[in-house]
């Protein structure tokens, strides 16, 4: 088993009116074979056994399923491997003698609330503002199973498989978080189901957007890049296209 | 604070959802949640959801209710099991109108798949029965609900954590709720509760639940009195990824995966000569099991976490990217391995909770064998007892278990409380969790909880595990008794208000020391082998004495057992073969 010896450099900040600032921690004889998330259980131990606070961070399934953890290392969402949520991220990819700044994803619309805990109630009222189909169930059965072609389900099962990490925010330099809202939208705008609301849902998810207060895209792609579920932009394009159709035509 | 509600519904997970989705088209309802709802352990679900649809070969609803009740050894609830298999085709046709994505056929109708124990022509051989979206169909039923939700209004109370509930004369007024921003203690008085927390195998060493699955329903319901079932009858899922107990999900069985020891030999076929690899899990669980203690493992050291290997590479790039896409993923992250080239080690890793919060067909919670009834308090999915999965779950039947009985108590919800008495609140009804909490915060020296956990789960996991006996168990309850008295002592290093993550880890400690009593009392109780509980000195299932379901009440430190009728009115038990 290989092991490691790492710096660490940690935004700690007790809730969102204190001030931050980063604390540094050594860590050695870290196995390669864990995970990030494992490690930070490690140092977490090892405060608590010196009496300290341990520090806070997001997480549940440890898969990459739930979309509760995240933070940037060494300023990249999720650490610097491809198409991971940071639970999946391991330590094989540092090497020892590496210093790692951890810190919380940053947004204005992300209010930190502990350590590398952040607020993204944000996206939940985006999709609030009309993320869903509205129809009528329980009718007749076999009328019921619309038909609808292998390619669109799975292209909007590609949208669909977004988990709400913030991590599309997190990268891009304008806050925007239009690779989000443009996943949920193409998603139901792609199906015969979402049909009869499709301008106005964009229209409505959109103006959401711009009142949590994050930024408008300059087509960057960094949240392309880094998006665990390697979510396209042509999304946004989708996006866009429905927005546009839905404030000329809309309401 | 003092909340009011119609419903108050504890847990957004599929079950949850979809309470709250109907409860809320005709009354005030909140749904609280300890995570955000789409982070909810429903999202983790991949194989599917089965309802006999006919889409892609011959199928009917009675064939999936004998599987049902085959695969969960007779202890299943007979006509309980047929609701859920008639209801299921429904079901999958309203989730789809809602939005959700399901695989398609060539000619588009939903795509179904094979999974383990589901068979044709009451067990003729396998039926394509699950509908899927890829692998992350529970995922897609999760954002579809909530989006559902959303449209109707649902309050939601994101991270707040019940950690009490409020029972007077005989009916349910309340819960006590713990707001994980603010630390503040919180009252919802409601007409009707429904908890839909979700499982509990965070008291086993390895799992494939996440952190947050520690049963805080049943543990709040034991708590006040009310039994729960069949808890000694916990499944194990055949293919964790070794060491960290991830799930390999049965669809890669279902595409074709087979599991080979370290001759390469596809040992299955001992086992289970018609099913094969698709055999109900319990029994492809104790194959491996046994395998590798007979030195057949790929370490072949006999010891309890040697592994067994998954063989996907003959199935070919095209099949894992289209239909397998998650898992190949979770491979090249995990063991830095690409199942088309190299197979995938594996364990049986904890997984299902067959047993909880005793139910009937109507989510409504009953609490002794006469099935006497607390007004007003409900409970749906996994962490409630139906019982439709008996001593074991077949594959694909948890989703539609949620769906069906989720959307039945939210309709029983619905008109219950039209007619019920308006909400009381009740007065110092905090006291019990402000007691609790006052301990663990007040500053005093204490041990912290992390070696009771790692004890507790490794003590779960030995000794209550996959094979059971007496010896064992009897020391497994001494252990968590003392662990349990441990616990007293605990106290948390953060005593801050807000945001204060090693508290509620602490209070669901609590709920699982518990759980592990009852679970552990249970399983030492039941002198027989069946489904998913196997006794190596009760070898035989034994329907004469225990053709029952248990009903524990934890009083105190103490566990008291009863036991209730099985409903055998459809199929005559018979010996389980595949
Ligand atoms: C890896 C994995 C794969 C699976 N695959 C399949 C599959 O393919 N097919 C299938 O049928 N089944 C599958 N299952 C089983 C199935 O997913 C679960 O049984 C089911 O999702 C449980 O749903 P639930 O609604 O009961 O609870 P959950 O989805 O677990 O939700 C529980 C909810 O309760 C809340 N909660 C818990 N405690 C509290 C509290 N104290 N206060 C407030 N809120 C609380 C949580 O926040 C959460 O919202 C799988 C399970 C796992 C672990
Ligand atoms: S902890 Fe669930 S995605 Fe990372």
């Amino acid at each position: 088993m290989k092991t490691i010896d790492l710096t660490l450099k940690i935004w700690r900040q007790k809730n969102n009116d204190a001030l931050g600032g980063f604390e540094t921690y050594l860590l050695r004889d870290i196995s390669t074979d864990m995970s990030f998330l494992e490690m930070l259980d490690v140092l977490n131990e090892q405060l608590t056994a010196e009496g300290k606070i341990p520090v806070a961070f997001d997480h549940d399934c440890r898969e990459g399923i739930c979309g509760s953890c995240g933070a940037m290392v060494n300023g990249i969402a999720h650490g610097p491997v491809k198409l991971n949520n940071l639970c999946q991220l391991h330590m094989r990819a540092f090497n020892s003698g590496d210093t790692l700044v951890i810190e919380p994803f940053r947004s204005r619309a992300f209010p930190i609330r502990k350590d590398l805990m952040v607020d993204r109630s944000a996206l939940d009222r985006i999709i609030q503002a009309g993320g869903y189909v509205s129809v009528n169930t329980g009718g007749g059965v076999d009328g019921n199973a619309i038909p609808i072609s292998s390619e669109t389900a799975e292209l909007a099962m590609d949208s669909a498989a977004c988990v709400g990490c913030g991590a599309c925010v997190a990268s891009c330099p304008n806050d925007a978080a239009m690779l989000f809202t443009g996943a949920k939208i193409t998603q139901l705008g792609l199906l015969p189901q979402g049909q009869p609301e499709r301008k106005e849902r964009a229209r409505a998810m959109v103006t959401q957007m711009d009142k949590e207060g994050f930024g408008f895209c300059s087509n960057e792609r960094e949240c392309q890049a880094q998006c665990p579920k390697g979510i396209s932009i042509r999304s946004i394009a989708r996006m866009n296209r429905d927005f546009f159709r839905g404030s000329l035509f809309g309401e | 604070m003092i909340h009011n509600f119609d419903t108050v519904i504890v847990g957004s997970g599929g079950a949850g959802l979809y309470a709250a989705l109907e409860a809320s088209a005709r009354s005030k309802t909140a749904v609280l949640s300890k995570l955000y709802p789409i982070r909810s352990h429903t999202g983790a679900a991949q194989g599917g959801i089965s309802a006999a649809l006919g889409n892609v070969e011959e199928d009917s609803a009675q064939w999936h209710a004998f599987d049902t009740v085959k695969g969960g050894d007779y202890l299943v609830d007979q006509q309980a099991a047929m609701i859920l298999t008639e209801e299921a085709i429904q079901a999958v046709y309203d989730l789809e109108n809602r939005g959700l994505p399901f695989n398609r056929t060539p000619e588009g109708r939903i795509d179904q798949r094979r999974f383990g124990g589901h068979t044709r022509n009451f067990g003729e051989g396998p039926v394509r029965r699950a509908c899927y979206a890829a692998d992350r169909t529970g995922h897609m039923i999760l954002q579809t609900l909530y989006q559902q939700c959303i449209k109707n209004e649902v309050s939601f109370f994101d991270e707040f954590q019940v950690v009490d509930v409020i029972i007077e004369d005989g009916s349910c007024r309340g819960v006590v709720v713990v707001e994980l921003a603010t630390g503040e203690m919180h009252i919802f008085a409601a007409k009707a509760v429904l908890f839909a927390t979700g499982g509990f195998g965070r008291i086993f060493k390895i799992t494939s639940n996440a952190y947050a699955n520690t049963g805080d329903g049943p543990a709040v319901c034991a708590r006040r009195g009310i039994p729960l079932e069949d808890m000694e009858f916990y499944q194990f899922h055949p293919t964790g990824i070794m060491g960290l107990g991830i799930l390999i999900s049965e669809a890669v069985r279902g595409e074709g995966g087979i599991l080979r020891n370290r001759d390469g030999e596809r040992f299955m076929e001992r086992y289970s000569p018609t099913l094969l690899d698709l055999a109900p899990r319990d029994i492809v669980a104790r194959s491996i099991l046994t395998e590798v203690r007979a030195g057949q493992g790929i370490r072949g050291d006999r010891r309890i976490d040697d592994y067994v290997h998954l063989d996907a590479t003959h199935l070919g790039k095209e099949v894992l990217d289209a239909k397998l896409p998650d898992i190949s993923g979770f491979c090249r992250t995990y063991l830095g391995i690409d199942p088309i080239d190299a197979p995938i080690p594996v364990l049986p890793t904890a997984h299902y909770a067959m047993g909880g919060i005793p139910t009937d067909v109507h989510g409504r919670v009953v609490i002794d064998r006469e099935g006497t009834i607390i007004d007003g308090l409900y409970a749906a999915g996994e962490c409630a007892c139906v019982s439709v999965h008996g001593a074991n779950r077949l594959g694909t039947n948890s989703l539609l278990d949620l769906i069906v009985f989720g959307r039945r108590a939210g309709q029983h919800i619905a008109e219950y409380v039209k007619d019920a008495p308006a909400p009381r609140p009740v007065a110092d009804a905090d006291e019990f969790a402000r007691a609790w909490i006052d301990r663990l915060l007040d500053g005093a020296d204490g041990p912290h909880g992390g070696a009771i956990t790692d004890e507790m789960q490794v003590t779960m996991m030995e000794k209550v595990g996959i094979y059971r006996n007496k010896a064992d168990m009897s020391v497994a309850v001494d252990q968590i008794q003392e662990l349990r008295s441990r616990y007293q002592t605990v106290r948390v290093q953060d005593t801050g208000s807000r945001f204060n993550t090693d508290l509620l880890e602490l209070i669901e400690l609590g709920n699982l020391l518990d759980l592990s009593l009852v679970t552990a009392v249970s399983a030492l109780h039941r002198e027989e082998s069946r489904g998913a509980h196997s006794r190596e000195d009760f070898p035989e299932r034994d329907d004469d004495t225990w053709l029952k379901h248990t009903l524990a009440y934890l009083e105190g430190d103490e566990v008291r057992l009863d036991y209730k009728a099985v409903d055998t009115s459809i199929w005559e038990p018979k010996p389980r073969t595949y």
